[in-house]
């Protein structure tokens, strides 16, 4: 049996229905099967990795049927590094949350399931090469964010969560909507063949079916109207699925975006509005994550403003700006969820992780707060950190594309960015530490995690040709969709 | 003003809907004539019988060509129910075993004792007979879990095993994705039903793999719907939630 991208779904399903059964002889299995399962995905997109390199792009059937009557599975560079990407940060933080929650009570099993499921949901995204299918585990992400995002009682998780529930029902419904009237139209779930089919579609139908997807997909991928749930959700569950939000299901929500409006429709229809609407989206969030008091607000506000600019890139439309775009989303991934890991033990015990309780925490933690503050420079876009890469490439595509003032605007908010994060570093280095917060010191495994993603920062940033021949490949497949079409069509029965 | 903004955006959005749905015109033929080969819909009317041997088309369709997205959903009410149990979980000591509905007269407590076996075997007859007639494991499962409604709201008292519905639940989810694997470790693709003896069309042992995961549907909705009404209905007032702190 060889290894095939299905085998990214069934193993964690497989996984999580055993999981209750196993964990009533053994409480340890809650926690060690997710790891596995985590290790193997890992496999998984190294084999299949190398698998596309040599062979190109891998279309896979499900059930026996081949599409259009069945479901595919299509892996390709696009899609695998967004695979790769997330099986990565989903190991992480399983490492990193090893000893965050004692096993012995029942929530703590949950919690491990609904993280694995919120990975194997977003990696079910990105795989798909069905519409509807992709809509089956958007849903999948959806149910596993409410629940970890009220898993604290203490907390005001259940108004989050259900600020987000609402949000993102209305998002599913627009997207099913917009799925349905696409079936209507063309006869077909398959996006290689819908990509054939779609200037079958009356041009006022094709316009609103574009705004629903934009809209539905905007809310997951935190694009401006659309964001509200998501501050309230970072900062109300608990850190490390804060750090798989920003590093994963975002993720997953900009991939549909991505796929939806490349491969399926041509970019041209709707890259304006894209450009706008990340536009207004940068400004706003980082405007307001200045005038935030607490650290995960801030750090879910400067996610929004960067998925602005994410959304930005994806606008300009040429691969230059698409690649630009996935280096920022590889960026914010690990940056991100640096952050959040720090952050994670830096306010451990404090319940409203205000700025004002870092005073000090240099001198409790040396390591923790080099990290944080590490992060800070990364992400603002200083030398010689990853950060700087993926900014100075969307400029270059930006200019590319003569958009001069867009350049402009964008550096403006680079500098509200270094504001409102040199603060948090500043407050945490030059203020005396209050002694009266109990803390809690990271374990190994912890150390581990966040050491892993510093040296990935600086890897990169020192020697950056690490990953770009990657990217530039999934930047390539991604705006020349004749491959992908033609590998899924030509499997086709008819 | 806000208010305005508000109907001014709904009839908006309400203008494009009734637009788009302008070009699916009412009663017309979307799916394209059962003679056209070429689309998807007249393949599943055409094919279904001769190559699967499952009379009811909806269920070939949801279980076989398209039983991907069905596994999906099942997971989706999984975590449905992962994700409420952690939310409104207490702890063992804390736990009060007193329900929130109030007690029922003997009229009820009767008639209830008297329909929940017939409801009990008309869920299994649904989900038994999903590739013959309409229904399946969803439906039969949803009729199963209001059975068990009907005696949690008749009687105070009436106890449910959750170690049981664990099994029950997690045993069905993994043959659901153990069928899915044999088609893969045969050589296959995941969740192939060809490995499977046809049958003979329109009798119960027929359609492959398809009744079997079928059943397993059915117990699993079940399980799972009986699980999330009982954690609902053993929930009291949260008066102890905001003292359970990380």
């Amino acid at each position: 049996m060889s290894i095939t991208p299905v085998h990214y779904i069934a193993v964690p399903l497989a996984a999580a229905f055993l999981i209750p059964i196993l964990s009533k002889f053994h409480k340890e299995t809650a926690r060690i099967i997710p790891g596995l399962v985590f290790s193997y995905f890992l496999v998984i997109s190294f084999v299949l990795m190398r698998q596309v390199s040599n062979t190109g792009i891998i279309s896979e059937t499900i059930a026996g049927w081949r599409a259009p009557w069945g479901i595919n599975l299509v892996f390709g560079y696009f899609s695998g590094f967004f695979a790769t990407l997330m099986s990565v940060i989903g190991f992480l933080t399983w490492l990193y949350s090893y000893r965050f929650k004692l096993v012995d009570s029942k929530p703590a099993m949950s919690y491990y399931i609904l993280l694995m499921m919120l990975v194997t949901g977003s990696i079910g995204i990105v795989i798909t090469g069905d519409i509807f299918n992709m809509f089956v585990f958007l849903e999948i992400v959806a149910i596993s964010a409410f629940s970890l995002t009220s898993f604290y009682p203490g907390r005001d998780g259940a108004e989050a969560a259900f600020k987000y529930l609402l949000i993102a029902s209305f998002s599913s419904f627009l997207i099913l909507l917009a799925v349905l009237l696409l079936y209507t139209q063309t006869g077909t779930l398959n996006i290689a063949e819908l990509s054939t089919k779609v200037h079958l579609i009356p041009q006022s139908l094709k316009l609103t079916i574009l705004v629903m997807f934009v809209v539905g997909l905007g809310i997951e991928s935190e694009l401006f109207p659309l964001n509200g749930w998501a501050p309230d959700a970072y900062s109300q569950a608990p850190a490390p699925v804060g750090a798989v939000f920003a590093g994963v299901v975002v993720k997953g929500g900009i991939y549909a975006t991505m796929r939806v409006m490349f491969t399926m429709f041509d970019i041209n229809e709707m890259g304006q509005i894209l450009l706008i609407l990340g536009l207004i989206t940068t400004i706003i969030a980082e405007v307001a994550a200045i005038k935030q008091t607490q650290v995960k607000r801030m750090l879910a506000y400067s996610s929004i403003g960067q998925m602005g600019v994410v959304m930005m890139a994806i606008g300009i439309g040429t691969e230059d700006a698409v690649f630009a775009a996935l280096f920022m989303m590889f960026n914010h991934a690990i940056i991100k969820g640096l952050l959040f890991f720090s952050t994670g033990f830096l306010l451990h015990n404090s319940l409203t992780k205000t700025i004002a309780e870092m005073k000090g925490v240099a001198k409790k933690f040396p390591v923790l707060s080099f990290m944080f503050a590490l992060g800070s420079f990364a992400i603002v876009g200083l030398p010689p950190f990853s950060g700087f890469w993926s900014k100075l490439y969307f400029l270059m595509a930006a200019a590319d594309a003569k958009l001069f003032s867009m350049i402009a605007l964008v550096l403006a908010v680079s500098i509200v960015e270094i504001v409102y994060y040199f603060r948090v570093v500043g407050v945490m280095y030059y203020h005396q530490p209050d002694e009266s917060l109990p803390t809690k010191q990271p374990g190994l495994n912890a150390y581990f995690v966040m050491g892993f993603l510093a040296a990935l920062i600086i890897g990169v940033g020192v020697y950056p040709d690490l990953i770009t021949n990657f990217l530039h490949a999934a930047a390539y497949e991604l705006t020349h969709k004749t491959e992908y079409v033609q590998t899924v069509l030509t499997q086709f029965v008819r | 003003m806000k208010r305005f903004l508000v109907i001014f955006l709904m009839l908006a959005l309400g203008f494009y809907l009734i637009q788009a749905l302008h070009f699916v015109p009412f009663g017309a033929n979307r799916m394209g004539a059962p003679a056209d080969k070429k689309t998807v819909a007249a393949f599943y009317l055409n094919e279904t019988v001769p190559q699967t041997a499952v009379a009811n088309v909806v269920t070939a369709i949801v279980v076989n060509y398209r039983g991907f997205d069905t596994l999906g959903e099942v997971t989706v009410l999984f975590l449905a129910t992962t994700g409420l149990a952690s939310i409104l979980y207490k702890r063992r000591d804390e736990e009060e075993t007193e329900r929130v509905s109030k007690p029922s007269s003997t009229i009820l407590q009767t008639g209830a004792k008297v329909l929940f076996p017939l409801v009990v075997i008309l869920g299994v007859y649904v989900f038994v007979h999903g590739h013959l007639t309409p229904g399946g494991g969803f439906q039969g499962g949803a009729i199963i879990a209001t059975g068990f409604l009907l005696m949690l709201i008749a009687y105070q008292k009436y106890h449910l095993s959750h170690s049981m519905l664990t099994w029950v639940e997690s045993l069905a989810g993994i043959l659901f994705v153990s069928i899915g694997l044999w088609g893969l470790i045969t050589g296959g693709t995941f969740l192939e039903n060809s490995w499977f003896p046809k049958g003979t069309l329109n009798s119960l042992i027929s359609g492959g793999a398809i009744p079997i995961i079928y059943i397993a549907v059915g117990f699993k909705v079940a399980a799972e719907l009986t699980g999330v009404l009982d954690i609902l209905l053993s929930t009291k007032d949260d008066k102890s939630a905001s003292n359970i702190q990380q």
